[in-house]
């Protein structure tokens, strides 16, 4: 009887310790939302499921309780790939668990609109844009992500290293020393997968195959980066910056003489009767916001380039970038209508590719 | 509790306790893990609301599919075996001989189970990747050796069977040397007095003695590491011909949405035939023979002296423990102060404990832990009275279809937490009546299912080493099933049904593949932070949370073991 009560006096004290414990946390948000202007009209709730980088999310989640301080916002923040496996789930039963979703690019857009999930709204700011949107406002760009190259000058100099995708899959001297993301479960390694197969067809998997590059997530990569495990990557700008300005790396971006793949994510309003709460009226207002500067700061702060026209330079672009405008002419372009409707087929040759070449 | 007797005019009824308990714990199989996993086995044939086998036949005809079957077979089957290579004889050493440190070496031993096991997969690919893992650098320095790459690599099947025995083979530590510790000595005493030598007692008699919880412990490794996602989805991606198993395939499917559920369901009725299987071959092999180890009279521990070999033996342990244990949890902990991975931690500026405090400062983090400690007791809690019931229900009945539970739980085990999670979503959402979508309740359920095993081949093979003769002492003088279980058979297996609640606890506390479907905004916990650290954000502060869990469990084990006197810990 005293072993038992020691046992449940252990644990409770161990419960008690962790209940007690632990500071709260508080954004640093009070630069950026000192100019936010409430906006009491917008009630209800709102469910958010993100891929955005959780610091970032913080962020826009005291920013949006700022600018919309009767309605209640939570975000379900998680990777894409996880976002995308519980989604699968709940599309399965006719009724997802959110409102809205800032996850993943066009392409899942095109699927989650053919599926009749999305609610369609035409915001005043798509003018704004300088990136393709749904005509019939299904889905938004609120984000660009842009995918490139790596390396870290300490280990290796640019000249010794690729300068283009297409050196990348094909330099011998790389062999062994090359990773990239999984396409099974990145929705940007997807679209970069359709964009190489688009410039230079289902040949370019078989060299990469060739290559044995390595198939991981970009943290998992860039630590190979540092360690010299790795000479160079396929990985989001928004990776390498954030690893520069938080802890001072020296990791840097190639920008690919083939072009860069710029991925734009969207915003997308869940159809009312499918969504979570069936708030359709906040939700728009909420878009409206995410277009809007107020919302776009975020976004630049969380190392991604906006969707505004105009914002190419200072603080309008993420930590230690380049313009905007730069990365538009570099891009190598992407058909998203490709990318979803031949999605079987080009997970399939990279795959026959990647994962049976000998 | 007297079993209660009504009387019915001139017929008399006898009701037992335990029939409500074996109906709860039936009904909850039935409702949690048979009913998803039917709707979705059901689903994954009509797809389209008509009979089709195409998903199968695009499933298993597809090459790289064949190959992850191939993949999983043999790396569980090399895990099994190697896990119980390692396991048996350091069981025995740690437990019945005069080895040196013996304790030190018992709470070591059981060390990696007490981390995810991606953790592993992460400081092993550290340490013995081709390139410039740490050991591979070291070695070609050490003896001048030209070559670039090597000579390990880890990135392939051996070196996954590596890092999957490493960490999976304290299931059959634990479980054989429970056993071992309540085994009758008078038998090894009798053969010794016999004239035979340590080495012979061991073979003839403690071995064959021993051989129920042998096959239990190699069955848990060899069920777990075909279920691991971790390990393989690491070592598997970087090999140079890569090595999908059937668990990463599965999550390949699932990332694809709506389209792969399909494929990853067929793909899942693999991995339940296996376990069925695995159920079978232990039913058929252990049914055949009766192991009676514990009688009713009094024992003694008894220690093998070792001799002249109980210097060398030491010596290897440290060796083993070296090579198994504090390589790679040292890694992971210097990882976790180390600024630039590709600079030494002693290199100037190098060493931080930013990682740590931007951990352990944060709110989201703090929740996580405390979600896993309340959600980690409950199951451990619930799993193991579960756990003495069910073993009561096989080692003391002749009941028909009892079996049947125990045949759910085992099925439940085998299939990939991934499918547990899709078929509780997909069902338990209120369409059915049941609503658990987004509540700490669907995740507690899901682990149960999924780790009620661990703890109940524990327990089961515990009470299977005790003659049924005491607890017929007991009912002979009137005591009903439950106030026997609880004064005869709990105290006698006491270390087991402790060992059997933590083996349900540590898993679940840092359960990742579930609780990254299941989780809501306020139900996040530590396995699915470290996870998406690891992945999205740092290596750093991924090795800081799981430095972070191994000290919280080794601790919580520490104290537990001193408060206990050694009777209450793994």
């Amino acid at each position: 009887m005293k072993k038992i009560l020691s046992v449940m006096l252990v644990l409770c004290i161990s419960s008690v310790l962790l209940f007690a414990g632990g500071t709260s946390e508080k954004a640093a948000v009070a630069e950026e939302t000192a100019e936010i202007v409430p906006d009491k009209t917008v009630t209800g709730n709102i469910m958010i499921y993100t891929s955005i980088y959780e610091d970032i999310v913080t962020m826009m989640d005291d920013a949006l309780a700022e600018k919309f301080p009767n309605c209640n916002i939570e975000f379900f923040q998680g990777g894409t790939g996880n976002i995308q496996t519980k989604v699968a789930g709940e599309m399965a039963t006719g009724k997802l668990g959110c409102d809205m979703m800032l996850v993943a690019e066009p392409a899942y857009s095109l699927e989650l609109d053919e599926e009749g999930f999305l609610h369609k709204y035409l915001s005043p700011n798509r003018t704004n844009l300088r990136f393709d949107y749904d005509k019939d406002g299904a889905w938004y760009p609120v984000r660009v992500c842009n995918m490139v190259l790596a390396y870290n000058p300490e280990m290796y100099k640019p000249s010794d290293l690729a300068t283009s995708y297409k050196d990348f899959a094909a330099d011998s001297a790389l062999k062994g020393y090359i990773s990239m993301g999984n396409p099974l479960t990145s929705g940007t390694t997807m679209a970069a997968a359709a964009a190489l197969s688009e410039k230079y067809g289902f040949g370019y998997f078989d060299q990469l195959g060739k290559q044995q590059v390595m198939v991981e997530s970009g943290s998992t990569a860039l630590a190979k980066l540092e360690t010299g495990e790795c000479k160079e990557l396929m990985i989001l700008e928004e990776s390498v910056l954030k690893k520069r300005e938080e802890e001072g790396s020296s990791i840097s971006v190639i920008y690919p003489d083939d072009g860069v793949i710029l991925i734009p994510s969207t915003v997308m309003t869940v159809e009312g009767a499918k969504s979570a709460n069936n708030n359709i009226a906040s939700c728009e207002k909420v878009t409206d916001w995410l277009l809007s500067e107020e919302g776009q700061r975020f976004i630049v702060k969380g190392w991604m380039h906006s969707v505004l026209k105009g914002w190419n330079s200072g603080d309008k672009i993420p930590y230690d970038s380049i313009s905007t405008d730069d990365l538009i002419k570099k891009d190598m372009g992407l058909d998203w209508v490709r990318c979803y409707k031949q999605r079987t087929e080009i997970r399939e040759a990279f795959e026959k590719s990647v994962s049976l070449s000998k | 509790m007297r079993d209660s007797r009504v009387a019915t005019g001139d017929k008399r009824s006898y009701f037992d306790i335990k029939w409500l308990f074996i109906i709860g714990i039936v009904a909850f199989l039935v409702v949690f893990e048979v009913f998803p996993m039917v709707y979705m086995f059901i689903k994954s044939f009509f797809p389209e609301k008509s009979f089709s086998l195409a998903s199968y036949k695009k499933t298993y005809g597809y090459e790289l599919n064949r190959i992850s079957l191939r993949n999983t077979l043999v790396s569980a089957f090399g895990t099994m075996i190697l896990g119980t290579l390692i396991a048996f004889p350091l069981a025995w050493l740690v437990g019945r001989t005069n080895l040196y440190c013996r304790k030190f070496f018992r709470g070591l031993c059981v060390m990696t189970y007490m981390v995810p096991p991606y953790v592993g997969a992460m400081a092993w690919s550290r340490l013995l990747n081709p390139n410039v893992g740490i050991v591979n650098v070291f070695i070609r320095r050490l003896f001048h050796l030209s070559m670039k790459t090597g000579p390990f690599d880890i990135y392939t099947i051996p070196g996954m069977i590596w890092v999957l025995t490493s960490f999976y083979y304290p299931y059959a530590f634990i479980t054989i040397s429970r056993a071992m510790e309540k085994m009758d000595p008078s038998l090894e005493e009798a053969s010794r007095i016999s004239g035979a030598s340590s080495w012979t007692t061991l073979r003839t008699i403690t071995l064959p003695m021993m051989t129920p919880s042998i096959i239990a412990g190699a069955l848990l490794v060899f069920v777990s590491a075909a279920s691991a996602y971790g390990i393989p989805s690491i070592i598997g991606a970087n090999a140079k011909v890569k090595i999908p198993t059937v668990t990463t395939r599965i999550i390949d499917y699932v990332g694809l949405g709506v389209d792969g559920l399909s494929d990853a369901m067929s793909l899942a009725v693999f991995l339940m035939l296996l376990a069925n299987l695995v159920l079978y071959i232990s039913t058929f092999v252990v049914g055949k023979r009766k192991y009676i180890t514990v009688s009713g009279k009094s024992t003694r521990p008894n220690t093998v002296d070792l001799g002249r070999f109980r210097v060398l033996f030491t010596v290897l342990m440290f060796v083993f423990a070296f090579i198994m244990i504090v390589l790679p949890f040292v890694t992971v902990g210097l990882t976790s102060v180390t600024k630039n991975l590709g600079k030494s931690v002693l290199e100037e500026g190098n060493f931080t404990t930013m990682h740590w405090s931007k951990i352990f400062t944060r709110k989201d983090v703090i929740l996580s832990v405390k979600n896993s400690l309340l959600y980690a007791v409950i199951s451990a809690s619930f799993g193991i009275v579960v756990s003495v019931v069910m073993a009561n229900l096989l080692e003391r009945t002749t009941i028909k279809g009892r079996r049947i539970p125990d045949f759910l739980i085992t099925v439940g085990s085998g299939t990939p937490s991934v499918v547990i999670a899709l078929g509780l979503i997909m069902t338990m959402r209120g369409q059915f009546g049941l609503n658990l979508y987004n509540t700490l309740w669907i995740m507690i359920i899901a682990y149960l299912i999924k780790y009620l095993m661990m703890g109940m081949r524990t327990v089961v093979s515990a009470m299977s080493q005790i003659h049924v003769s005491l607890e017929e002492c007991s009912r002979i003088s009137g005591a009903g099933w439950f106030r026997t279980t609880m004064k005869i058979t709990v105290p006698l297996i006491a270390p087991s049904i402790a060992a059997g609640w933590f083996l349900i606890f540590i898993p679940t506390f840092y359960e990742l593949s579930m609780s990254t479907l299941l989780y809501s905004k306020d139900t996040q916990v530590i396995g699915y932070k470290l996870h998406y650290y690891w992945t999205y954000t740092s290596q750093q502060q991924a090795s800081a949370i799981a430095f972070g869990i191994l000290l919280f469990i080794v601790i919580l084990n520490s104290i537990l073991n001193k408060l206990t006197k050694g009777e209450f810990s793994i």
